[in-house]
């Protein structure tokens, strides 16, 4: 078993590894780094890597949205949050041992129930001429040298015609998101708003910032 | 190129002039608000929304779509038929009403935002799409869009922390509950390569569970329940079901009243056609799997719901649980599988509608008139002697509360009768004397509120205001729409007959 393992990672399968290795361990890395900035970071990390993964499986959109959205958007974001809201470096250690009986126990449940049902159905890989790896695969897809049709040209064909309006439910449901955002933290009688204040700004001196 | 938006897709003409007029009600809102005077706005905005809610109802009772021989649009993706036509225009009927309740409390909560009126117009278009949704994809979108501005709409009073309370719990939660569901959508979609309820629907009327169909293979469905789960899982938790219930109680009481109305009343209609859709009429096949969470499920939330109310004090709180037993009965019905159990379903549904637009509307029109007493979430006691400062009223509330309770000179005993008997038939002996049993229980604190209303041994009542005359035909018209409908009750059986026709 371990030696046909072994054989059969050719290419596409070591970047597979790679990608997949590194991502389970920055998603490990996000919840034990101590500061915050650093789990962020790692996020940004787990974020490219999925990316990768993607762009191996051919799904190059969504590959492009990941860097886009997740690492542009809302990691930066999330960045910016972070910096701004100064958390204090907490002992969290004593917290996770008082969690991690509990939580192990649903979180292991759900795991093996899953993924025990999942293997008992796909227990072959129709990607693999000698069957029965699943996580291998050695296929060659000659479709993608005959006919290069990629995955965005696709996704825009089906999403403008065939749905169209679910596109444009897409297009409510930003739209609502604007708002609520918007009302949610306006205010309305517009005296404790956090303008910037450019007198201030400009006379701050360097003597009296940092204060010990 | 008939995949295109063309004149001939009338099915989806109400939600496309709800959508084109929610963007000009923003427009005008947008451009009035920021006028030099800064207007009261939300008086204008509250009419507007009732009237574009009107021509919808026009819109869709004139569409008579369904009729027609191919009812399904866009790629199958959007269907026409009895169901989502009645649900659409209760809906859009309900919601107009509530809008036109909701204008005083507006008024004294000083919510004086038109963007209230227009995420409340969002919510009623993600009810409409998700009533004729034919697939996952747009169900899920529904349900994001119905819900995202349910969460808007329960943080909306942000000078009170227990809305934003309410807001932020119902935000966490309710994603949580849409990425399960997208969790189990992905599966059936690994696993049957289809999104589409239609061909669900071809598929296991040929093919049920764990029978051998001389293909040399059992057909293996263990992957495809665990999917059907989650679903349930995650419709569940929408609608409040006894272990997932636990947000509702919390959300109904700390949002805004005028939130709660919508959430109790027009929210849960939409989820159901759509559990009716998927499981009535896509998995009927695997009825022998799914109808045993969803009967031990909808039994232990008629018990939870009939002794928690119990203790509460708070009248919302106590609606709020009472909603939760209401749906562990439809889901008796529900998990009946049979026509009886749809029809019945869809009866109660409709009655529950009214009696919780009914006793909502009466709990946001008693205005108390005694200036440091102006809170909105009432006690049980705030309600003594309703009878002598508005005696009609005081009628009113009591029959709605009987009705609930299933007395017999009033719909709501024909109602749960139904279920009842949907259950027997189907031979859950058990499950008809538990929640018989437990419906005796639930009796009790309708009752009590009605000893409250008359029998209480005090002598200082609280003085309300006096409401107008929109408010009082409403309330009056859907008293008289109870015992109407006990005399006449052909007219209720008749639409829900229609709706159960669909899938069998």
């Amino acid at each position: 078993m371990l030696e046909s393992f072994f054989l059969q990672i050719n290419f596409d399968n070591l970047l597979f590894f790679i990608f997949s290795s590194v991502l389970i361990l920055s998603a490990i890395a996000i919840i034990t780094v101590k500061n915050s900035i650093y789990s962020v970071l790692f996020l940004v990390l787990n974020f490219i890597t999925a990316a990768g993964l993607l762009l191996l499986l051919e799904c190059e959109f969504l590959s492009l949205l990941f860097i886009i959205i997740y690492v542009g958007a809302i990691a930066v974001l999330f960045l910016f949050v972070v910096m701004m809201l100064d958390v204090k470096i907490l002992e969290t250690s004593k917290d996770l041992f008082k969690y991690i009986p509990i939580g192990s126990i649903i979180g292991g449940l759900f795991l093996i129930e899953m993924s025990s049902i999942i293997y008992s159905h796909f227990k072959t890989n129709s990607y693999n001429s000698n069957s029965g790896k699943v996580f291998m695969n050695d296929f060659l897809n000659y479709y993608d040298r005959i006919d290069v049709f990629s995955d965005i040209e696709a996704l825009g064909q089906l999403l403008y015609t065939h749905y169209i309006v679910q596109f444009l439910v897409a297009g409510f449901i930003l739209l609502l998101a604007v708002i609520g955002a918007v009302v949610l933290t306006m205010n309305n009688n517009m005296q404790n708003t956090k303008n910037q204040m450019f007198f201030k700004q400009i006379s701050r001196d360097y003597k009296n910032i940092l204060l010990f | 190129m008939n995949n295109l938006i063309l004149l001939k897709n009338v099915v989806i003409i109400p939600e496309l002039f709800l959508g084109i007029s929610i963007i000009y009600l923003l427009l005008f809102g947008s451009i009035v608000s920021t006028l030099k005077n800064y207007p009261l706005i939300q008086n204008l905005t509250v009419k507007l929304s009732a009237l574009i809610l009107f021509f919808c109802t026009y819109l869709i009772i004139n569409d008579n779509v369904f009729l027609s021989e191919s009812n399904t649009v866009f790629t199958d993706t959007f269907i026409s038929d009895y169901l989502s036509f009645s649900s659409k225009t209760l809906i859009a009927s309900f919601s107009l009403i509530c809008i036109l309740m909701i204008q005083y409390y507006l008024k004294d909560q000083k919510i004086n935002q038109f963007e209230y009126l227009v995420i409340i117009l969002i919510a009623v278009l993600g009810f409409f799409l998700l009533c004729s949704a034919n697939d996952f994809v747009t169900a899920y979108l529904a349900i994001e869009l119905q819900s995202l501005a349910f969460y808007v709409m329960a943080a909306f009073k942000k000078n009170s922390s227990f809305s934003v309370e309410a807001g932020l719990k119902y935000f966490v939660l309710g994603s949580f509950s849409s990425a399960i569901l997208l969790f189990g959508t992905s599966i059936v979609y690994g696993l049957l390569g289809s999104l589409n309820f239609e061909d669900f629907k071809l598929l296991f009327s040929m093919l049920t569970p764990g029978q051998n169909y001389g293909i040399n293979t059992e057909f293996d469905s263990n992957l495809l329940q665990s999917a059907l789960v989650l679903i349930i899982i995650s419709l569940f938790f929408k609608l409040a079901v006894a272990p997932l219930h636990v947000w509702s109680p919390d959300v109904y009481e700390n949002s805004p009243t005028s939130s709660t109305i919508f959430f109790a009343v027009v929210s849960k209609l939409s989820i159901l056609v759509l559990l009716i859709r998927i499981f009535q009429y896509s998995f009927h096949g695997f009825i022998y799997t799914w109808r045993y969470y969803i009967v031990g499920l909808a039994v232990l939330s008629v018990i939870i719901g009939s002794f928690t109310a119990l203790e509460q004090r708070k009248l919302k709180s106590l609606l709020a649980y009472s909603s939760v037993s209401h749906i562990g009965y439809i889901l008796i019905a529900f998990s009946a599988g049979t026509f009886e159990g749809v029809q019945n379903l869809y009866a109660y549904i409709m009655i529950y509608m009214l009696a919780g637009l009914c006793i909502w509307s009466i709990f946001l029109l008693l205005r108390m008139k005694t200036f440091y007493l102006k809170k909105q979430n009432k006690d049980l006691t705030d309600l003594t002697l309703l009878v002598k400062s508005n005696n009609i009223i005081a009628i009113c509330f009591s029959i709605v509360l009987l009705s609930i309770a299933g007395f017999p000179p009033l719909i709501g005993f024909f109602t749960k009768m139904g279920i009842f008997l949907t259950a027997i038939e189907s031979s859950m002996y058990f499950v008809a004397i538990v929640s018989v049993l437990t419906s005796v229980v639930s009796t009790f604190y309708y009752i009590r509120i009605i000893k409250i209303i008359y029998f209480e041994k005090v002598v200082a009542g609280n003085l309300f205001f006096p409401f107008n005359y929109t408010q009082t035909f409403v309330v009056i018209s859907s008293f008289f729409l109870f015992i109407f409908l006990f005399i006449n009750p052909t007219l209720l059986y008749l639409i829900s007959y229609k709706v159960a026709l669909l899938g069998f």
